[in-house]
């Protein structure tokens, strides 16, 4: 089973995320609720794919994702993104994300977001 | 899709972030309104707070809480950008006050299970006035493409390969995936270290979200010239999400590329100048020349933003702090509410009350189980060294775990404090009043289920102090007073309980206007000049009383006081009141930090088991016949030390059969509550217990209430013992 690492502010999405992913087969690694725990938890957990949400207190979604990125060339960092937030976005692509998700998504486009990126 | 339960759980901790987020953001609000403008820090707060409300009411379809916040999220994201300085400041303030109570009504109904149909249309308009018309111009940099930019390629390769090729894609995303102007920027992404030179088509994909529905029209075109194979190339592409359909054609030589991108680019461009209006022509022929450098420069502003962005996000700790250093107090306590809030967010897991509840149960039941060993009838008279130290061992382990069980269930008073804020601003404004409220001990913590029966009272008695303590600013200044009221909510601990005092340096309690009304209720039991100050101010604690003439929206109907009185003994406590003329009233609510378990004294009325808390037990006696006097009532009362009590005789008052009469056979128990005291005569005293308060059964409640016991336990030798409700038998006699 394929570990995912959940980061997310709000713990609401944590848990919708959680819910939707162990219905799908996926393995929760952990979960952390804001970048930099996110970034600690990656690197103790190791985990196939982490699913980051962009706005964050402490460390946005983007800085973690540069810092995961640096800490692991290969990383599979899906981004979690509310509408309106294109330039972030975009500078999620160029540090690496793999892919994002829009909210509100529907369950199956993120369900299959993440298996294409982990194929 | 998922079964019921998952859902509730999902829906409650959507409602318990939903409340929480509304606190934060009603308290960012308020704590601002002072300095009269917002800090960097708080804007940003402010906008985090109503983006991860936008993400989360989305996700549960809650679509006008959804809307709402967007659009502060846009008003803020405005303010972020911009300064706000256009802005008028209280206009917004009501605006955002105007939008937390919306806020406030949805998730009542949601906690209710209505459905949310709030009509936000008009709050959204506000808003949306609220934000300057600056936008315009932004808009007018992002017209489409130039072709000098086209034939100057993206980005630098790596090395150039004699094997030309030369590709064009079409490509087309699934439907419903939104944002495809970010994942076609993605696939350029991909494509950008075997590039050589690479076109694509629409160009502003970057910078211009309407390009997404070009991209759902048409598609989106790249051209490329690459070293790499047919097989590359289309690995790449189709590693990209959601492609509906990709179709990748090469081209023969560099003519025909060039020709083909021209002609897609020419186009593009086509139908592009057919949407854009009239007006705009010139700015169009303006800004084609410098269209390189604006898109490079909308592209690296973007990105400064977003990392100033996240400057103030690890500036929000200092800004508070040098924000403290500027010395208004109020920003002390928004600083602790920071601190609160952001060491809050490091290991803290919430936990079910119920589940709470339940352990509390369990603790209780420990308890008594644990004295039904040690007290056993079975080992009375044995002598038992070995299983007393082992007894003293169980005793130190099951205190401890109470103890923690307890401290679990305790949470600060701040939040319900913080809410107050609010109420004075509120109450100023409508009444034009001008209150200062002070905090003081808002740390302190009390029982969970207590929490809740303290807010309606705060609230009645701070709508109180403004409304008939406080007075007009001017009337205050003539007095000599400061031009604004002061209220202080001030809590402490205070051996078994919490003390919370509402201060207020209005114009205090009238005693003539209440010796009136009290006389009109028929409430007085003692003549004018025999009755005191206290006994007097705390008769407005009574159903009905009230002195105001006129009932205005806060008060004067007689309920309010009587809430906060009922409110408080529900959960053991009590209230006084005090009062100096032109001085100002305060109000002590004392609460007992638990309901549940409580130290008290066993006693033995005729064959009966009483057990009193020891709290309120000043002293106990053998008494002495000759101070025994009969008042002309008839009632017992006891001389000790010069002072004259009444006695109460359980016997009596519970009709409790075989109990001693005889005053110098038996014990008297000096019992306090509230500076009140009066002695109780008892058969025996059993000794002293640690006992686990349990309500009485319903069949009992249901059929009659008895004035006197709060409820019954169970004595280490299982008998059931009856617990003194010493304020209620202190009211029976007054």
């Amino acid at each position: 089973m394929k570990k995912v690492l959940i980061v997310d502010d709000a713990s609401f999405i944590r848990m919708l995320v959680k819910k939707l992913l162990t219905e799908n087969g996926f393995e929760i690694a952990g979960e952390a609720e804001d970048g930099k725990s996110g970034v600690e938890k990656y690197k103790e957990l190791k985990p196939d794919i982490v699913t980051m949400d962009i706005t964050m207190p402490i460390m946005s979604g983007i800085e973690a994702l540069k810092e995961i990125m640096e800490f692991d060339r290969n990383a599979n960092v899906m981004m979690l993104t509310a509408m309106g937030q294109q330039s972030m976005v975009l500078e999620a692509i160029n540090f690496g994300a793999k892919s994002f998700v829009v909210k509100p998504f529907k369950d199956d486009i993120f369900i299959n977001t993440i298996k294409q990126i982990l194929l | 899709m998922s079964n019921y339960n998952s859902n509730d759980a999902l829906l409650e901790v959507f409602i318990f972030e939903l409340s929480q987020l509304i606190n934060q953001l009603e308290e960012q609000i308020l704590t601002n309104e002072k300095m009269n403008y917002y800090s960097d820090s708080a804007v940003n707060e402010i906008f985090r707070i109503m983006h991860t409300l936008k993400g989360s009411s989305v996700m549960m379809g809650f679509e006008n809480i959804s809307s709402l916040a967007h659009s502060m999220e846009d008003l803020f994201y405005y303010i972020r950008r911009d300064g706000g300085q256009a802005i008028d400041f209280s206009e917004l303030v009501d605006i955002l006050l105007e939008c937390v109570d919306f806020l406030k009504v949805e998730e009542l109904k949601i906690r209710e299970g209505y459905s949310l149909e709030g009509e936000n249309s008009e709050l959204l308009k506000k808003i949306k006035n609220l934000i300057p018309t600056i936008n315009k111009e932004i808009k007018v940099k992002k017209i489409p493409c130039n072709n000098e930019i086209l034939f100057s390629p993206i980005s630098s390769q790596k090395d150039e390969n004699n094997a030309d090729h030369f590709y064009q894609a079409h490509i087309r995303f699934e439907d419903e995936i939104s944002m495809e102007n970010m994942r076609a920027y993605s696939i350029v992404h991909n494509l950008r270290e075997v590039q050589n030179e690479i076109y694509y088509i629409p160009l502003d994909i970057i910078d211009n979200p309407d390009s997404a529905k070009i991209i759902c029209k048409n598609g989106f075109y790249i051209f490329i010239r690459t070293g790499c194979c047919y097989e590359t190339i289309n690995n790449i592409l189709r590693k990209a999400l959601f492609i509906n359909q990709l179709d990748l054609i090469e081209i023969s030589d560099a003519k025909e590329f060039k020709q083909q991108v021209e002609l897609f680019i020419q186009e593009d461009l086509m139908d592009e100048k057919i949407e854009i209006i009239d007006e705009q022509r010139d700015n169009v022929f303006e800004i084609r020349n410098e269209k390189s450098l604006s898109m490079q420069q909308n592209y690296v502003s973007a990105q400064e933003s977003s990392v100033s962005m996240q400057h103030s996000f690890f500036g929000t700790q200092e800004n508070s702090v040098s924000v403290q250093q500027n010395n208004i107090s109020s920003q002390n306590n928004h600083f602790s509410t920071q601190q609160n809030h952001n060491s809050s967010q490091q290991s803290i897991i919430s936990v079910n009350v119920t589940k709470l509840d339940k352990l509390m149960d369990l603790v209780g039941e420990m308890v008594i189980a644990k004295a039904m060993v040690i007290q056993n009838s079975d080992l009375a008279g044995l002598t038992l060294n070995n299983f007393n130290k082992s007894a003293r061992q169980l005793n130190k382990i099951t205190a401890e775990i109470q103890d923690m069980v307890m401290a679990i269930r305790m949470v600060p008073l701040s939040t319900t404090f913080h809410r107050m804020h609010r109420i004075i601003r509120d109450m100023n404004k409508k009444l034009g009043k001008e209150t200062e409220l002070i905090i003081i001990g808002e740390n302190t913590e009390v029982d969970k289920n207590i929490i809740e029966h303290i807010s309606d009272p705060l609230m009645h008695l701070i709508r109180n102090s403004v409304d008939h303590g406080i007075e007009m600013p001017e009337e205050r200044i003539l007095k000599g007073k400061s031009k604004s009221g002061n209220i202080t909510i001030e809590a402490k601990n205070s051996g078994s309980d919490v003390h919370i005092q509402i201060k207020d340096d209005g114009k205090g309690l009238d005693r003539k206007k209440i010796l009136q009304k009290a006389k009109e209720n028929h409430m007085l039991t003692k003549t004018e000049e025999d009755i005191s100050d206290s006994e007097l101010f705390n008769m407005i604690l009574s159903p009905g009383f009230s002195t105001k003439e006129i009932i205005t929206e806060f008060s004067g109907r007689g309920v309010g006081m009587d809430v906060v009185s009922t409110n408080i003994e529900l959960v053991g406590g009590s209230v006084s009141v005090e009062s100096i003329p032109e001085q100002g009233t305060t109000i002590t609510l004392k609460i007992p930090l638990t309901l549940a378990i409580i130290d008290g004294i066993n006693i033995k009325v005729g064959s009966t088991f009483y057990t009193i808390p020891t709290t309120n037990i000043k002293e106990f006696f053998r008494p002495d016949i000759t101070n025994i006097i009969r008042d002309p009532h008839g009632n017992n009362m006891i001389m000790v030390r010069g002072q004259c009590y009444l006695i109460l005789k359980l016997a009596d008052l519970f009709e409790v059969k075989g109990a001693s009469s005889d005053f110098s056979n038996g014990i008297m128990i000096m019992m306090e509550e509230n500076e009140k005291i009066i002695c109780l005569f008892a058969d025996e005293l059993l000794g002293q217990q640690q006992v686990v308060v349990k309500t009485l059964p319903d069949y009992i409640l249901r059929s009659k209430k008895i004035k006197g016991i709060s409820g019954c336990t169970l004595l280490g030798n299982g008998g059931i013992s009856l617990i003194i409700d010493v304020a209620a038998l202190l009211r029976l006699d007054v």
